[in-house]
């Protein structure tokens, strides 16, 4: 097959392809996975443990809510609530770290939190994430203006928990100065969360009660994370997929002499086309797989990174997969066949001059 | 036979040939003789039909080339041509180089001509891996293929030393002799004990 002779005797330049291509789709592949990873992981967060997320009304950022915790005992009185938790979610420097997770909760949502080592923390104790704990061999550890004890390791499997630290609420709630950021509830039917929802909502008039299927939905900041990923993937799959374009549109004008030569023996236009469409996606598709090979590679590798504590997931979902494999096979072929048709259009003798000049 | 009417070429504003009008009889070796810039190379590219002229027609076989449909077809068939630079495809063995210009009837041919030529050894080789000389015998060995009628040779010796020159007008005039017809543009002035007929150019009009 011509495709393949043309491609393996040429090696630097078929190499010069593949790596433009390669480049490009590992570009879009990690800023994708990274952003969608996450939200997948906040969204985890929220769903493992609750079917129904109370926040305070009118904030748009968990970080900023503030909801009562006395809350709980009303809400466990409630027909059809399993159990119900608080939460506090921030972030602050720890000991030598500048910045890490810190879950405030109650202390029924411990188990939650698998312990690998020692024992759930009491007041003024803290258990440290998987990841974490590899940063610290001390017994205690400096959180805002406290010194807290180190009571234990846990692993959850999330990454943004495992890179920070787990505390009783009370704890939480004189650091961030609030009674909780949320209040998670479970039902004991999934039918009945609807019904939940409007008993909660009379509870306070400065609380917002949500599935957390919907909340998760609706959250501004995944909106935002969403949209910005979005504009920068876009722009980066853009970018990466011009590159892709001007490099076959390049490397088909440097055959000029080539195609000229084939059109003075005879061989038709749609021959050349052909043979290189051919050759476009050979190249395109096997960049392709070895881009997607490497990305999925370094997802694996992120969360084991310890200076990333864990809090760079990627999930690479297969419909981003596939509409990236669509893209990249559509704009090299694009970049290449335009300029072989402009190029298959004109008097084999010019083409040959040309591609002598 | 090759009619030429009235044919003129530009590049952009510049006129290279000039109303030129004559006929190649069937069987004829054209010695189409000129200095450089004399418009020979163009005129060659006009008659084998990689080149259309500005104005005029080119009839061959009383058929006029712009009513021809299928030109490629008609070009691999009828029409060899051989390049001052060879220019065969780097990426393909010299075997390769010339099925790619053969007709699926005539490939049975290949190694025929290779050895006719006396470069049938060199089949599995690419073309960076042979001499110039052998390079050329390649070239036409890929023009005779398809057994044309007619064979077009732009400064076919151009890049060749003596030796392999004659080699080349040699083998030319052999074609000539199977009822070929051929038409050599070229510098050298030894082709012209070959030719049949001549044509001298100067300023891309006939002398």
């Amino acid at each position: 097959m011509i495709s393949l002779k043309a491609l393996s005797k040429n090696p630097l330049k078929s190499l010069l392809i593949f790596s433009s291509i390669t480049i490009a789709v590992m570009a879009i592949f990690l800023i994708s996975s990274v952003s969608q990873g996450v939200i997948g992981m906040y969204s985890k967060m929220i769903k493992t443990d609750g079917d129904i997320i109370i926040t305070q009304k009118g904030i748009s950022d968990t970080f900023f809510s503030n909801v009562d915790i006395g809350l709980i005992q009303k809400i466990d009185n409630l027909e059809h609530v399993a159990s119900s938790y608080g939460m506090i979610v921030g972030a602050s420097p720890i000991g030598h770290i500048p910045i890490a997770g810190i879950y405030g909760t109650t202390a029924n949502h411990f188990p939650h939190y698998k312990l690998t080592k020692g024992e759930y923390p009491k007041d003024g104790e803290v258990i440290l994430g998987t990841n974490l704990a590899k940063q610290f061999a001390t017994r205690s550890v400096n959180i805002g203006n406290k010194r807290f004890k180190i009571s234990g390791i846990f692993s959850s499997g999330i990454g943004f928990e495992e890179g920070g630290v787990v505390m009783n609420i009370g704890d939480a709630g004189e650091l961030f100065n609030r009674s909780a950021s949320f209040i998670l509830v479970s039902s004991t039917s999934p039918s009945k969360t609807d019904e939940i929802v409007k008993a909660l909502s009379t509870l306070s008039s400065e609380i917002e009660v949500k599935t957390t299927q919907n909340f998760v939905k609706e959250y501004n900041q995944f909106k935002i994370i969403k949209n910005s990923s979005f504009v920068i993937s876009t722009l980066a799959f853009a970018m990466g997929l011009m590159g892709i374009a001007s490099v076959m549109s390049m490397i088909v004008n440097s055959r000029k002499e080539e195609f000229g030569i084939m059109r003075a023996l005879g061989k038709s236009r749609l021959f050349i086309i052909k043979n290189l469409f051919f050759e476009t996606l050979i190249m395109s598709t096997s960049a392709y797989i070895f881009a997607l090979l490497i990305s999925i590679g370094i997802l694996e590798i992120l969360p084991h990174i310890d200076m990333l504590q864990g809090y760079v997931n990627g999930t690479l979902s297969l419909s981003t997969a596939m509409y990236v494999l669509t893209s990249t096979i559509f704009m090299a072929l694009l970049g290449s066949l335009i300029p072989a048709w402009i190029a298959s259009k004109t008097d084999p003798i010019l083409l040959i001059n040309q591609g002598c000049a | 036979m090759i009619k030429v009417s009235n044919v003129s070429h530009y590049y952009g504003k510049e006129q290279v040939l000039f109303d030129l009008s004559f006929e190649i009889k069937s069987g004829e070796f054209l010695f189409l003789s000129g200095e450089s810039g004399s418009g020979k190379s163009t005129l060659l590219s006009i008659l084998s039909t990689l080149l259309k002229p500005s104005k005029g027609e080119l009839l061959i076989d009383d058929e006029s080339v712009d009513k021809i449909k299928n030109i490629d077809y008609f070009r691999q068939s009828k029409i060899g041509f051989v390049f001052q630079f060879h220019y065969l495809i780097n990426y393909l063995n010299i075997y390769e180089n010339i099925a790619l210009a053969a007709l699926d009837d005539k490939k049975h041919n290949i190694n025929e001509i290779l050895k006719k030529l006396g470069i049938l050894e060199l089949s599995s080789r690419y073309p960076n891996e042979i001499s110039g000389g052998q390079r050329q015998r390649v070239a036409l060995a890929r023009a005779l293929v398809n057994e044309p009628k007619i064979i077009f040779a732009d400064e076919p010796t151009g890049s060749l030393d003596s030796k392999n020159s004659i080699i080349v007008y040699e083998l030319l005039a052999e074609a000539l002799k199977g009822g070929t017809t051929v038409v050599v543009a070229s510098h050298d002035m030894r082709i012209e004990e070959y030719a049949t007929q001549i044509i001298r150019l100067k300023d891309g009009q006939i002398l």
